[in-house]
């Protein structure tokens, strides 16, 4: 009973302390956009350490390059935005944390996601908690979609789960004689990975195509030949991997090894890393892999994006900084329809309303969403042609024909 | 029938790799009591260094060898020497756990500062071929492991029975005060057998390097594995330890091909419960565990 007692004190002391900053910041509501004085502040906890350091630090390149655009037209709503960043180590106890000082400290107008459906669960639940809106560059999972998030969308072109669709379109259309009869798949135990074949599994099982090898192998896996045995005595005509990159590695040279010769390969995010054909030799010719952007699509800012990159970092630039910018873009769109850019329920929900029955022309294609905040595209697919990485499918994106039956690796 | 065969044959090379991979854990703990968290880190490192050798100088890999094991070899010295000899010796297994796991922590800190945390690989023309024999598959490359493994254990006992450091370090590992009572040098024989542990990790650093992809933290998934080897061969012997990890090889090869991989995973730590529960000592080793 006591206990019971002492939480409600404390429910009741952050109750008022809620209430105090709404009064405070209701003043400034009020105040028509021009007249507010200071920058839009954005703030955003990412993993610049720890175990997502690499795709952290590219989403928070994508920002500052969108930051660095926008500021260069006159801003959002004529003022100056200005990021601010947090390091969370990639721990999800740490970013619930950031986002809670960030919107409470540092009274931002607008916070951006963080990298990866492990954070970007927490990190949507403190945002939800204070009314903010939270679009997200990287949280593809299902269990993101299923917390009941009111404000977050998820700034990509699909879901796990619809990221093969478009192959899984030309697969079930291919002529009697063409179409595969037997397919193998292995998967990574990871919702992200996982989803990524299942939903290709489910719709080519639909079509009568025959799952002969399903296998979910668990992170600490070190060695595929095994797995690759099984699928060699089962003889599948494709081989479908849900994989991040060690077992997409792993798997190519195990089939290899033991003399799989499937009629189409496809596995998902290690052939999208540039690190890939060097890690597989020649065997990357002609294997299949779904991407949610390409460097010489002509999407709405995507070369300005890809030129003011290779300006201010001197690189390339790549799908994780695509999607840090595709943020950007979204959110910019609506506070320039809405225009209102501060953080009250009334302004936040009127972002949020907006960006929900709204079509987003963004780098990496136009984006809309379902009222969970999933995006309702599908990936592009790419292949390796002639040892170049090219877009195969859809038809209107596509920069080569895409080769079936495969060449033997 | 076929994928039997072929499962027996992939576990059993892969056994040898982890015989060879878990022989410098065996070698510590005998040594001086050290659960040595580091070692896959340090298997890591002398990966990444076999990397540069091969990219900047366009070497095989394994011509790094002759730098990287002596390199290693000063290396173990030096940190048995500097840090682990400093340690209580009451409570040596659980410090030198939390000692080697910065010292792991460090490295991967390192490597991510050194080589970026982007992947890096050294394939080989040879690393995607295999021998064919009945309808039974042998990649080159675990062939190639194998018998470095095999080589490599076959040197290290011939150390360890013939040469009279061999004999000092027998010596230090049954009987440290008897050890020091007849004469030997016992803080010195610790150092030079913590450097020839570290230099069987420039070994399979190499071999690792050749058979599969890294990043700087992928020395976790290995601490696991290779540390139920050396329970279940006994700890601190190396003949157990190389026997307890062609054995798990071959389990886990052989459930991978009739189950499935999760539970080829947890064969490592059933054997290690199991080890735990019905022989503590583990099940080559000998008297030598009862006294920890």
């Amino acid at each position: 009973m006591a206990r019971v007692s002492k939480g409600l004190a404390i429910i009741s002391i952050c109750a008022l302390g809620l209430t105090a900053c709404a009064k405070t910041d209701e003043p400034g509501a009020a105040q028509s956009p021009g007249q507010q004085q200071g920058p839009v502040k954005i703030g955003i906890s990412l993993p610049l350490t720890g175990d997502f350091s690499e795709p952290g630090k590219g989403i928070q390149e994508g920002y500052q390059v969108w930051a660095d655009m926008v500021n260069a037209k006159g801003g959002l709503l004529g003022r100056k935005v200005e990021l601010i960043f947090r390091d969370d180590a990639s721990d999800p106890n740490r970013v619930s944390s950031d986002y809670e000082s960030l919107i409470t400290q540092d009274k931002v107008n607008l916070v951006f996601g963080p990298f990866s459906s492990r954070l970007v669960i927490p990190a949507a639940k403190v945002a939800e908690s204070y009314n903010m809106l939270f679009v997200e560059p990287a949280g593809a999972a299902k269990e993101v979609f299923e917390q009941g998030f009111k404000r977050l969308f998820y700034a990509a072109p699909a879901i796990a789960s619809d990221h093969y669709n478009y192959l899984a379109e030309y697969i079930t259309k291919l002529p009697a004689d063409q179409k595969p009869k037997t397919a193998a798949y292995a998967s990574l135990d990871d919702p992200f990975a996982q989803g990524t074949a299942y939903g290709l599994r489910d719709k080519l099982a639909a079509a009568g195509i025959k799952t002969v090898v399903d296998e979910v192998y668990p992170p600490e896996t070190t060695d595929f030949s095994p797995i690759a045995a099984k699928i060699a005595a089962a003889k599948p005509d494709i081989v479908v991997g849900g994989t991040q990159f060690e077992d997409s590695v792993g798997l190519v040279r195990a089939l290899q090894e033991l003399k799989v010769q499937p009629k189409l390969a496809a596995f998902s995010t290690g052939p999208t890393l540039p690190e890939f054909p060097a890690a597989v030799k020649g065997a990357a010719e002609h294997i299949l892999s779904p991407v949610g952007w390409s460097a010489t699509a002509t999407f709405t800012g995507n070369q300005e994006m890809v030129k003011r990159y290779k300006e201010m970092f001197k690189g390339e630039a790549n799908e994780d900084i695509a999607n840090g910018f595709t943020v950007g873009q979204i959110v910019e769109a609506a506070v320039n329809a809405v225009k209102c850019v501060d953080p009250t329920k009334e302004c936040q929900d009127k972002l949020a309303d907006h960006i929900r029955q709204g079509t987003f022309d963004t780098v990496v294609g136009p984006l809309s969403f379902d009222d969970a905040g999933r995006p309702e595209q599908a990936h592009m697919i790419q292949q390796y042609v002639n040892g170049k990485i090219e877009i195969v499918l859809p038809e209107n994106a596509k920069t080569a024909d895409i080769v079936y039956p495969k060449k033997e690796w | 029938m076929n994928l039997l065969l072929q499962g027996l044959a992939l576990g059993v090379l892969t056994g040898g790799l982890y015989a060879l991979l878990a022989s410098g854990l065996s070698l510590y703990f005998g040594v001086m009591r050290v659960v040595m968290v580091a070692h896959p880190a340090f298997l890591f490192l002398a990966a990444y260094l076999t990397y540069t050798v091969h990219t900047t100088l366009g070497l095989d890999p394994f011509l790094a060898l002759p730098l990287t094991v002596p390199l290693f070899f000063a290396l173990g010295v030096a940190v048995q020497r500097l840090l682990i000899a400093r340690l209580a010796p009451e409570n040596m297994a659980m410090m030198s756990v939390l000692l080697t796991f910065g010292i792991a922590l460090t490295i991967e800190g390192l490597l991510g500062t050194f080589y970026t945390g982007s992947y890096k690989s050294v394939s080989m023309e040879y690393a995607t071929r295999s021998l064919t024999i009945g309808g039974v598959h042998l990649p080159y490359d675990k062939i190639i492991a194998f018998w470095v493994a095999a080589i490599t254990l076959l040197v290290l006992f011939a150390v360890l029975i013939k040469s009279r450091f061999g004999q000092s370090l027998r010596a230090t590992i049954q009987h440290r005060e008897a050890a020091r009572l007849v004469g030997i040098q016992t803080e010195r024989v610790a150092g030079y057998g913590f450097g020839v542990g570290l230099a069987t990790a420039a070994v399979g650093g190499t071999v690792l390097a050749l058979i599969t992809p890294f990043f700087p933290a992928s020395h976790w998934v290995w601490i696991g594995k290779l540390m139920a080897i050396i329970v279940v061969g006994g700890l601190g012997s190396v003949v157990g330890a190389a026997l307890a990890a062609v054995l798990l090889g071959v389990v886990e090869g052989l459930v991978l091909v009739t189950v499935d991989a999760t539970w080829a995973t947890i064969m490592f730590y059933v054997f290690l419960f199991l080890t735990l529960l019905a022989r503590p000592q583990g099940f080559f080793g000998g008297r030598l565990a009862h006294r920890f």
